[in-house]
């Protein structure tokens, strides 16, 4: 009997894992494996630090004077 | 007859209230929805225009918005749907990449160049301008979706509806935003060799 190598499975479902999209039986089997995987632990550290980058990157104050302009478009009473 | 006129002027004060609420109520979704707009947007130049176009639309449509539902969403929708028709997503999609050389590239890539093992060390290498450029090369399809979950905190089943993609595609798209985002990183961080 063949079984999936685990760490393949868990490349697979890495990224639904990340944004907390899988079911409690699939989240609990990649928590399982992640505790015991080096190198699935590194591979998710890393996605995980990736995305809080991104995130960070992503904030970027609006103008006030685009804030003022929009107040601006709101319809005559 | 004056009871009539009363009731219709009650009835035009309560939708005068409905509007006011509600234009508020969006005035205070800009910070949020601008985060999008400029993830989604070349420019910042672009992502301002974006914001009022948006705004301008959401301000006449009000009454399409279902009180009760997700205002955020909402706005987002509209935004996206005319990121789409101004013609934003000329770019091509970039050919595909092999999954091993995708996934691993950065990493790999990284680690090499600064001889450190420690992932920590490695991410922080990367600046913040190298994300936003990285984020900008993404094409808008992948892009949306990146942005909507990454950045507005959405789930596969909410961008979905927001840009009308089956969940499949959100999936999928996002899997390859991802990749390219740590393609063009790699580019950036480490220079061509």
């Amino acid at each position: 009997m063949s079984e999936i190598d685990p760490c393949e499975w868990c490349e697979e479902v890495l990224q639904p894992y990340l944004d907390r999209e899988l079911d409690e039986t699939d989240e609990a089997k990649v928590k399982g494996h992640l505790a015991a995987c080096g190198w699935c632990e590194k591979r998710y550290k890393f996605e995980e630090d990736l995305r809080r980058l991104v995130r960070r990157a992503a904030v970027s104050p609006m103008e006030p004077a685009l804030k003022q302009k929009l107040a601006e478009l709101r319809l005559e009473l | 007859m004056s009871e009539t006129s009363s009731e219709e002027a009650r009835r035009l004060a309560q939708g005068a209230r409905d509007r006011v609420r509600f234009e508020e109520e969006a005035l205070a979704l800009a910070d949020q929805v601008y985060r999008v707009a400029r993830g989604v947007s070349r420019s910042k130049e672009e992502a301002e225009d974006l914001m009022q176009e948006t705004y301008a639309r959401a301000f006449r449509s009000w009454q399409s918005f279902t009180p009760g539902t997700n205002l955020r969403a909402w706005l987002l929708r509209i935004l996206t749907n005319l990121n789409i028709d101004r013609g934003r997503r000329a770019q091509r999609t970039p050919d595909s990449q092999p999954l091993e050389e995708g996934d691993y590239f950065l990493y790999n890539r990284l680690e090499a160049a600064s001889g450190e093992t420690d992932e920590e060390r490695v991410i922080e290498r990367l600046s913040q301008d190298h994300i936003a450029e990285a984020l900008a090369a993404v094409p808008h399809d992948f892009r949306d979706v990146l942005v909507l979950v990454d950045i507005a905190d959405f789930s596969y089943a909410e961008a979905a509806q927001i840009l009308d993609i089956p969940i499949g595609t959100v999936m999928s798209r996002l899997h390859r935003g991802r990749r390219t985002l740590k393609q063009q990183l790699a580019e950036l961080s480490v220079g061509a060799s």
